[in-house]
């Protein structure tokens, strides 16, 4: 199950505008197809965490990064990357669902038309493709015309994972992607998810530990900024190592 | 009231009170259309609906009166104060929203709105004193040489450039309104979501991809909404054109012709209008002001609710 | 790769251009606020406040009669437009929160904030003048007081619903008939942002020519009488700068840079005040 590290923070640091330390010194990687998990009570750099694999921080003046991130061999918090290539190759879903003001069709073609894709038969391929791959394709498949705003929250949210799909990331990074949805919605997103782990590499941000424990592979525990323990999940949830860890697995805090 | 069955007296009272205030409003709309009706129906009476529309006619010794012409200038400063106002409006929105760096875009936020609150008559009186003179000497001059002299398109720049004219009443009105629809659309603009914005960038698109295909299909109908309250107030805006149209009851499809406005047609002549007839026909052109800007508006109004309902979901 | 330098190019071009816009834009604003302080300041000089209009053609003289006059308008304007306002307010707000009636009236109070001034005027005049037989002080604080109503209206309506409706439970709680509640308790933490808005109206009238033209008209001789027409700083600026003389334009200059002073100063009060109030 392990494997080939697909994605690298060494001595990560990072400080939001105002100086404010938000990562300390966070080690942390990724096995290629594999989930990975990130868990901690809210405010404790989780989210931060994540949205420094594809620089998503760099659209806010006066953030500041330290350290590397290494993906496929190359520090990505260098000056010389390119950003917008990119996050063409680390995707990522929001908490909300966040359809486009377009049709499902052009919601999930749009990175592709980004990237100069304008063929009409490549564009519908790819579509169809990234919808089958999020498991949503047959409930719009005779509505691709139709607004994105139509679709339910659910339907919404795989909507947007296939748009992340579309443009064949290696990576994607989703940040509780399934907070604000019911509970069947939920479970279809993550049966999604482990589906999607023979293709891609993801980490997935989650408040509810009963979900990392169901979906990844591996689990960070994060706390006020440092990364307080990082193993397998199944030792995560039985044996942890850390008695932060233990006593925010069984409830006492969070 | 669900916090108490019987009433208050004083309460009673007080409910009663407010609530006369606050149909005043209901009263005043309803006043302003029941007088300008009444006032323009000997108007209405003498030159019907239609012929009042396509009467060309400004004569009151001949008492024949019609508001084609001051409807045809109200219309021509509008559509021209809007495509001056419109693209700047816009560009300096995306500037303030997406571009300038953080510690100009409250600067330049509050510069908008302070210039929004300059009244039209400063607008006005500067543009008789000080812009009049610039197009007269300079720009108009200018333009009749150049692109003037192109076929079709030459007809609008005919005549003797004076700088009493459309083309300067326009860019006066466009200037105006610009602070206006700047502040309205950049309100619409931040109605954008920050996260669907980072969802854009997230499949790698560019900055300006970004308010292109989101920020501004997102905010079209709050942009639309604004530029229509725009719209509504050009129509009806006065003193800023008062000055520099001259007041000429014509027709011309040169930008360097005098013209008239209804408004400037109102605040010229509503004092002078020595026969019954006259003052009729300026209320019939003060009631088909009032119509048009009101539906305007209301229109205006409908968009932008519709465009906040959409997005507090 | 290369079209990614593109689109990034692109991007790029596209913000020079809407900086440009921006810029084109605050040109003007620059140019004409510019234009007003120098023309303004070398017209100003201590006679513009103390006498009255020199008789036509003749240097000299000032605009006494137009100050005065223009803070009566203004000041009776106020009076009428602010209770009304400020109840009307209330009752959207309060009595019938969430009612039709209450949506119906705060939506026409919008339309009619932006209502062409210059109708209100030929409003006042069929309304007041006509029947008086002669233009008056009074009118024009109407015609003012007409345009502010709705400003006011919808400004208090917000305010007094940015109060929480817990206070208001709460002071329910304590058995205050609702009336009590709104004066003692609901007006008090909305007080900050009805005044703010009281004065934002102010200055929006302040400015306003059109509707007085029919209506308070213009007098060359100073007059405090309401009841009689009065002179003000807008109509004077309109007459003066259309005018034949160049002390009538220097005149209107200096007159125009006082109400663009006044206006802009009660404008930036305004903001700060909603600003430290507001978004602590």
């Amino acid at each position: 199950m392990t494997g080939q590290i697909e994605l690298e923070a060494k001595n990560l640091n990072f400080y939001y505008s105002g100086n404010i330390h938000a990562l300390k010194q966070v080690s942390f990687f990724a096995y290629k197809h594999n989930v990975t998990a990130l868990i901690g009570p809210s405010g404790c750099g989780k989210t931060t965490l994540l949205r420094c694999f594809n620089r998503m921080h760099d659209l806010y003046p006066k953030n500041r990064y330290e350290g590397e991130i290494v993906f496929q061999g190359k520090n990505i918090l260098s000056k010389d990357v390119d950003v917008i290539n990119l996050r063409s190759r680390i995707g990522m879903v929001f908490q909300k669902p966040t359809p486009f003001p377009m049709t499902i069709f052009d919601n999930v073609a749009y990175g592709l038309k980004l990237k100069g894709i304008n063929k009409r038969t490549e564009l519908s391929e790819r579509v169809e493709k990234a919808l089958k791959n999020s498991a949503i394709w047959d409930e719009v498949k005779d509505k691709l015309n139709v607004s994105a705003y139509e679709l339910s929250g659910g339907q919404q949210q795989r909507l947007v994972i296939a748009r992340a799909l579309a443009v064949e990331p290696e990576v994607l990074l989703f940040d509780e992607p399934t907070s604000a949805l019911d509970p069947i919605s939920t479970s279809k997103i993550e049966e999604l998810l482990v589906q999607l782990k023979s293709k891609i590499t993801i980490i997935i941000v989650t408040h509810n530990m009963q979900q990392a424990a169901r979906i990844s592979d591996f689990t960070g525990f994060v706390m006020l900024g440092e990364l307080i323990e990082f193993d397998k999940t199944d030792k995560m949830f039985t044996a942890p190592s850390e008695k932060l860890t233990e006593e925010y697995i069984t409830g006492r805090f969070g | 009231m669900i916090f108490s069955k019987k009433k208050n007296p004083v309460d009673l009272t007080f409910s009663f009170i407010t609530g006369i205030a606050s149909v005043s409003v209901i009263l005043i709309t309803a006043g302003i259309l029941y007088v300008l009706f009444k006032e323009s129906s000997l108007s209405i009476e003498r030159f019907g609906f239609f012929k009042f529309l396509t009467l060309v006619d400004w004569d009151p010794v001949k008492e024949s009166f019609g508001a084609a012409a001051a409807l045809y200038g109200t219309l021509i400063t509008t559509v021209l104060a809007l495509i001056i106002a419109i693209p700047v409006a816009v560009g300096i929105a995306i500037y303030v929203t997406e571009v300038a760096p953080n510690f100009l875009k409250g600067p330049v936020g509050i510069a908008i709105e302070l210039l929004a609150a300059i009244p039209s008559i400063i607008y006005g009186m500067w543009g008789l004193f000080t812009l009049s003179p610039i197009m007269a000497k300079y720009i108009e001059p200018f333009l009749q040489r150049t692109v003037g002299k192109l076929p079709l398109v030459g007809i609008l720049f005919e005549g003797t450039p004076l700088g009493i004219d459309f083309l300067t009443a326009s860019m006066i009105l466009g200037i105006m309104i610009i602070p206006f629809t700047a502040s309205i659309s950049r309100d619409a603009f931040n109605l954008t979501p920050a996260v669907v914005k980072e969802s854009a960038y997230a499949v790698g698109a560019t900055k300006w991809e970004v308010v292109k295909d989101i920020v501004l299909p997102y905010s079209k109908l709050g942009v639309f909404g604004g530029v229509a309250i725009s719209l509504g107030r050009a129509l009806g805006e006065t003193m800023a054109v008062a000055f520099v149209l001259g007041n000429n009851n014509q027709i011309t499809t040169s930008l360097f012709g005098a013209a008239a406005t209804v408004t400037v047609k109102l605040a010229n002549e509503f004092t002078e209008a020595d026969k019954d007839i006259y003052l009729s026909s300026l209320y019939y052109l003060a009631l088909l002001l009032f119509v048009m800007s009101f539906i305007v508006l209301a229109i205006a109004k409908f968009l932008l609710l519709k465009a906040e309902r959409r997005y507090s979901r | 790769m290369r079209r990614e330098r593109l689109r990034v190019i692109q991007s790029h071009a596209a913000f020079v251009v809407s900086t440009l816009t921006a810029l084109f834009g605050i040109f003007w604003l620059v140019f004409i606020i510019g234009d007003i302080l120098i023309h303004g300041i070398g017209a100003l000089n201590i006679d513009l406040f103390i006498k009255d209009p020199a008789p036509a053609g003749v240097e000299g003289g000032g605009l006494r009669n137009a100050f005065v006059g223009h803070l009566m308008i203004t000041l009776f304007a106020t009076l009428i437009g602010v209770p009304v306002g400020v109840l009307g307010g209330t009752f959207l707000a309060e009595y019938a929160r969430g009612k039709k009636i209450a949506r119906f009236i705060s939506i026409l109070s919008d339309i009619m904030v932006s209502v062409p001034a210059i109708v209100v005027g030929t409003f006042v005049y069929a309304i007041i003048v006509k029947p008086l037989g002669h233009f008056s002080g009074w009118a024009g604080a109407v015609a003012l007081a007409i345009i502010m109503i709705p400003v006011v209206l919808r400004t208090t309506e917000d305010m007094l619903s940015l109060v929480s409706w817990t206070v208001r439970e709460a002071a329910f709680a304590l058995g205050a008939p609702y009336y009590k509640v709104i004066l003692q308790v609901v007006y008090r933490g909305a007080a900050t942002g009805i005044l703010t808005g009281i004065l934002l109206s102010i200055a929006r009238v302040t400015g306003e020519a059109a509707p007085l033209l029919f209506t308070s008209f213009n007098n060359s001789f100073f007059s405090t009488n309401m009841n009689e027409p009065i002179a003000s700083l807008t109509v004077s600026i309109f007459q003066y700068a259309m005018g034949p003389y160049d002390s009538w334009h220097a005149q209107a200059w200096a007159a125009a840079l006082m109400i663009t002073v006044f206006i802009l100063i009660i404008t930036v009060l305004g903001r700060l005040i909603i600003k430290w109030r507001y978004k602590k």
